[in-house]
């Protein structure tokens, strides 16, 4: 069964240079039990599907389609409608750890008030914080509790930041970025704690990310993200082995492992998007003519956006 | 934190000798021959000119021949016992004096700072959250305005509306409770103003940082987000604020209190001043000095109880 599905999913910005269409077009869906992972380079419109989940978009974006969230929609729910969902149904372990944490806020307080919304009891918040982060391998969990931020280490504090997304057990965690900046044994660290969380009982997550790597290494679905598209999207291990569009193709040969042959050019800025296919002048295999915008079609078991596939 | 008390006051000791050099050797820089303008105020009346025998006379009665360092040693002696040396004016110790008009003058700034916080305090916080819409507008207009009126014209301003036209309180004098309205809103109005538009500024800065965005995410009602996360931290740069105006405020009071005859140390430093009246001058200026590095060192200290990040060694 999907828990999140989101289709025809459109964010654009007004600005002085024109609408920047900040997504375009968006449809994929999360199955139960699955990590769906959507990679793209920046700019390419990840966190803003996030957010649009989440209902955290500034308020000037313009925002259509539909993102149906076990079966009910919650797109175009009232902001304080959606506040109830945030935390125990659906929640976010955020990007940047350090600055994602209130300096001034115990670490244990900042758990125990998601907890504390729930209508947990004290004494409760307080048994339910220490067990939370002795999960997320704290060795001294009453330490990190009375500590603040500033206090613990970097690794620490994203371990903090995804204890406080499962403080409420959400059936939908939505990470933005966790490996940003990290180096390759945090990295690996942070694969097994994601893989670890199904112990915990979260087994639905959606990860955006762009580090291909580390999507390799823990999703089960992938979704390639370029200039606000989705251009591909299936079973992760046929995405990443037999990549389909020439940008996953790009982007696979990209990788260390495959000789880090790099793509040529730049993606367009998002105000200023051509009218056939974003991908023609970069493309290694280019049609004849860019006048028709492909469309995600079915190839394979997997949606390709590409006129050629 | 220990270490951290110890240096701390070392420098308050420090900085309080600096300062009493420094309004020493102002205060004894006035100009105009300080013999005669003090026998003139005792004397004989201030449009007669002093005969030089008087002058003479005048200035060997109190010492105004001796060298200033002697001078500035017995004033700092005096000091060190507690004794902050005589008034010739007043013809009491200075102590006395202070101890009857320093009360007044604390009670109108404590007063004044009040107001100009708690007001400003939610005048930024309402305005930060109703931000560029009308009351918003209203709100910072007013802040400008008041940033830029003078002290003393906003204190007549306030007599003549709220005390002559609405006749609500009393036009001046010291007594209960509606005597201390007005002085303290004209006091405080300008610090009031400045609170209001760093409060706000800072409300929406960090409104837009990630752990306010967190915050929301973790399904937090917007209220609690904005007081357990946003309001304190955006109050870190207001309390500087707090801790510099306590010192404008304390010399704002001079003249707010002469307009309102409160009777404080403001209307007392005035005829000293006129007067020439060293030692009660300077004792006068220590003790305002005193009690605003006293201010600012429980500022610096109220900021390590806020925030955990700043460690004292």
């Amino acid at each position: 069964m999907d828990i999140l599905e989101v289709s025809e999913l459109n964010v654009a910005f007004p600005t002085r240079y024109g609408l920047v269409r900040a997504s375009q077009n968006v449809n994929f869906s999360v199955k139960e039990g699955e990590i769906c992972v959507l990679v793209g380079e920046t700019g390419s419109g990840k966190t803003v599907i996030g957010q649009a989940i989440l209902h955290l978009l500034p308020q000037n974006a313009k925002i259509s389609g539909s993102i149906l969230y076990a079966g009910e929609e919650i797109l175009s729910i009232s902001d304080q409608k959606f506040s109830r969902l945030r935390g125990h149904e659906i929640s976010l372990v955020p990007q940047n750890p350090t600055d994602s944490l209130d300096p001034l806020m115990r670490c244990g307080q900042q758990i125990a008030e998601v907890l504390d919304i729930c209508g947990t009891s004290r004494e409760d918040q307080l048994s339910r914080t220490t067990s939370i982060l002795s999960d997320l391998s704290f060795s001294d969990p009453e330490l990190v509790a009375a500590s603040y931020p500033h206090m613990l280490s970097g690794g620490m504090r994203q371990r903090l930041t995804t204890g406080i997304a499962l403080a409420a057990s959400p059936r939908l965690l939505i990470a933005d970025e966790p490996t940003k900046g990290f180096d390759y044994t945090a990295r690996k660290r942070t694969v097994d704690m994601f893989l670890d969380l199904e112990r915990m009982g979260i087994d639905s997550i959606l990860m955006i990310t762009h580090d291909l790597v580390f999507a390799e290494m823990i999703a089960d679905t992938a979704g390639v993200l370029y200039s606000g598209e989705l251009v591909e999207f299936g079973p992760a291990a046929d995405v990443f082995s037999s990549p389909l569009h020439p940008y996953t193709k790009g982007l696979v040969a990209a990788l260390p492992k495959n000789g880090m042959t790099p793509m040529p050019g730049m993606s367009p800025g998002l105000a200023r998007l051509p009218n056939g296919c974003y991908f023609h002048n970069r493309c290694a295999t280019p049609c004849e003519e860019n006048s028709v915008h492909p469309v995600m079609r079915k190839v394979c078991g997997r949606f390709v956006r590409c006129n050629r596939c | 934190m220990h270490h951290y008390l110890i240096k701390r006051i070392i420098y308050l000791i420090f900085t309080l000798v600096i300062a009493s050099m420094f309004v020493f050797v102002v205060v004894n820089a006035t100009p105009g021959e300080s013999a005669e303008v003090l026998a003139r105020h005792l004397y004989i009346g201030l449009e007669e000119i002093a005969p030089p025998e008087l002058i003479a006379e005048v200035s060997e009665r109190y010492d105004l021949n001796k060298p200033i360092l002697q001078l500035y040693l017995e004033w700092i002696g005096g000091i060190l016992r507690g004794d902050l040396g005589y008034s010739i004016l007043f013809n009491k110790p200075v102590n006395r004096l202070l101890m009857l008009h320093l009360p007044p003058t604390i009670f109108l700034t404590v007063v004044a700072m009040v107001f100009a916080t708690t007001t400003g305090l939610v005048l930024g916080i309402f305005s930060a959250l109703h931000q560029n819409r009308i009351l918003d507008h209203i709100i910072r207009v007013g802040t400008i305005f008041s940033v830029s009126m003078p002290g003393f014209w906003v204190a007549v301003m306030l007599i003549l509306v709220f005390s002559m036209w609405f006749g609500l309180t009393p036009i001046s004098g010291y007594g209960g409770p509606p005597y201390i309205i007005l002085p303290a809103i004209a006091l405080g109005l300008h610090t009031m103003a400045s609170i209001t538009r760093i409060m706000r500024t800072s409300m929406l800065e960090t409104m837009n940082k990630p752990f306010v965005m967190f915050a929301k995410a973790k399904g937090l009602p917007k209220r609690r987000v904005i007081v357990s996360h946003v309001c304190k931290n955006a109050l870190l740069p207001v309390l500087t604020i707090i801790g510099t105006s306590f010192g404008t405020l304390l010399a704002g009071s001079v003249v707010i209190e002469t307009i309102f005859s409160w009777p404080g140390i403001g209307a007392m430093l005035m005829k000293a001043i006129s007067a020439r009246d060293f030692v009660l001058i300077e004792s006068t200026i220590m003790m305002v000095v005193f009690m605003f590095l006293i201010v600012n060192f429980v500022i610096d200290l109220l900021y390590h109880v806020i925030d955990p990040r700043i460690i004292y060694d």
